[in-house]
């Protein structure tokens, strides 16, 4: 058995770091959710189709973790009317990939299809998403977030107010 | 309904049923939208002769083409067989339009040039009455595509009046004089009255309550330190904070002025937002990004990423106004009271340049474009053409 064989990691552990993401989204954690990321990363959700290049294209959200942080700071500051009360969310995380490992990188692709029903003004919204992951191990082991791309099956429609964290 | 329809418009409030009235909504269609001039593209989405965009004037699905000869027809996207749209992409490049239902072959300046198996309809079929239905007049002022299904009327420049001002010093921004617009469209949707969107585009009085968790202190000033003003400019609405600086390059909220022209078109900061009424109680808004061909890299950047940030369907700013939308539309089910307040400012409003004006958070834009509403919705219909009444 060879060594790239050994370190890879097993599609169990990578399933279990999706849930743990979706579940800290559900339950509001944002914060929470914000340290999953590296302070480099990305969070981005293009709109119109998945391959645009988003410094030519608009994007439905794309954030660094400097947007991102002021995003969660106005969610958390009483006054995010959109948000009062805020959406109840379940995300349902399926056909989870591993896509490359890069050793020397210690990076490794991701690959989920994520179906997303929430509940705000009494009307129930279904997103369905094919997400892709770049993880790198952290220092402290386990795994953190360097990009998390939403490709939303609707990102080229109209879209009713989506206010909350995808 | 009242037997007239200007009634629904006093000097400082407007009632209830104009936001929640179908039969209203109905009439809105034909006495606005189908006569007055209707935003429809910016020439930067069609720039090379054959570009096109779809988009709706009122309830019709329209084509808008760039044409060889450098001109804008805007045609009905409606086959004139049996009516299915002849195209159903937001935009591209394309010579001809063909309905797949029977192959009806349009070319992009609409006229008919495909007919299969014709001589079944028989001698007096005229392929040349047959092309897709044109927008009466199209026209465009500083980049701006406007179309109007009206023959008679108002030319552009006069409906836009004193607001031409303001669009030439919104293209100013760029020292080529010209816009580019980042690809993409934000595409929203709310359960509530198009007019909601048409208010709020030029409503300083609203910022730093719904947007308090948005707008930064720094953008806070403008409204402040500026001694900026809300102006009733011919029909549309102008919220002018140029004396806090003009419209900067990379789009900030500071200096620069909001424009709402009446009835769908929304130019601030660095976009170009257009409304869609699609019923009483449905609206759909799409907006471009505009990109400055001449600056920096890093400032279009910051125009693009502050436009994602703050608006579009997960906007900072946006999502509240559209949440406060469709709060708007449930409470004015109600009809305890008929009557919204539009009274800001009425007291301490006055002439100034022509123009009623008054102080940055009052709301005399606002009753000027309800006037225009009221003008456009009690206009008596232009007489029949001498042939339609000998027919």
């Amino acid at each position: 058995m060879s060594d790239a064989l050994l370190v890879r990691p097993a599609r169990a552990e990578m399933e279990d770091f999706l849930y743990r993401e979706a579940r800290l989204l559900d339950t509001g954690k944002f914060e929470e959710w914000r340290a999953l990321f590296t302070d480099d990363a990305l969070y981005w959700v293009p709109a119109g189709r998945d391959d645009i290049d988003p410094l030519r294209h608009l994007s439905i959200i794309h954030d660094d973790m400097t947007a991102l942080s002021l995003r969660i700071k106005r969610l958390r500051s009483g006054h995010a009317y959109a948000q009062d009360p805020a959406s109840k969310v379940h995300r349902l995380v399926s056909n989870v990939e591993l896509g490359a490992h890069d050793e020397a990188a210690q990076t490794l692709q991701v690959m989920s299809v994520m179906l997303l029903v929430e509940l705000a003004r009494k009307r129930q919204t279904i997103h369905s998403a094919r997400c892709e992951f770049t993880l790198v191990r952290a220092e402290e082991g386990g795994w953190r977030i360097r990009r998390k791309k939403v490709n939303l099956l609707k990102n080229g429609e109209v879209l009713e107010n989506t206010p909350f964290l995808i | 309904m009242f037997k007239n329809l200007g009634d629904y418009i006093r000097t400082d409030s407007v009632h209830r049923a104009i936001y929640t009235d179908a039969e209203i909504f109905e009439i809105e269609m034909q006495k606005i939208f189908d006569t007055t001039w209707v935003f429809l593209a910016h020439e930067a989405e069609i720039r090379q002769s054959g570009d096109y965009k779809t988009t709706y004037l009122g309830k019709h699905p329209v084509i808008v083409s760039r044409q060889a000869d450098g001109s804008v027809e805007a045609l009905i996207n409606r086959c004139r067989h049996r009516g299915p749209i002849v195209c159903q992409s937001d935009s591209g490049n394309s010579k001809f339009f063909r309905c797949p239902y029977h192959s009806w072959t349009y070319e992009n300046s609409g006229k008919l040039i495909g007919v299969p198996m014709p001589q079944g309809y028989g001698k007096s079929f005229d392929k040349s009455q047959l092309g897709l239905v044109k927008v009466t007049r199209v026209a465009e002022y500083a980049g701006f595509i406007f179309g109007s299904m009206a023959a008679e009327g108002p030319t552009l420049e006069q409906h836009l009046g004193g607001v031409t001002k303001f669009l030439d010093a919104y293209v100013a921004v760029s020292s080529t004089g010209r816009l580019d617009l980042f690809e993409g469209t934000q595409k929203c949707g709310y359960n509530g009255n198009w007019k909601y969107q048409v208010e709020n585009g030029v409503d300083p009085y609203h910022v730093g309550a719904l947007h308090l968790s948005a707008v930064t202190p720094a953008a806070m000033e403008i409204y402040k330190q500026g001694s900026g003003s809300v102006i009733a400019m011919d029909g549309h609405g102008v919220t002018d904070h140029t004396d806090f600086g003009p419209m900067p390059a990379d789009a900030s909220l500071s200096g620069g002025f909001n424009l709402v022209i009446f009835p769908n078109l929304i130019v601030l900061r660095s976009q170009i937002r257009t409304i869609r009424p699609i019923a009483v109680d449905r609206t759909e808004i799409y907006t471009k990004a505009v990109r400055l061909p001449d600056a920096p890299d890093e400032v279009n950047l910051v125009r693009l990423r502050d436009q994602e940030f703050e608006f579009g369907a997960a906007g900072t700013f946006f999502t509240d106004d559209l949440e406060i939308f469709e709060r708007t539309q449930e409470g004015l089910q109600s009809g305890a009271v008929d009557w919204l307040v539009f009274a800001r400012g009425l007291d301490r409003e006055g002439m100034r340049g022509g123009y009623m004006t008054s102080n940055m958070s009052d709301e005399t834009q606002h009753r000027g474009m309800y006037q225009n509403w009221k003008r456009m919705m009690t206009a008596v219909a232009a007489a029949p053409a001498v042939d339609e009444v000998s027919a």
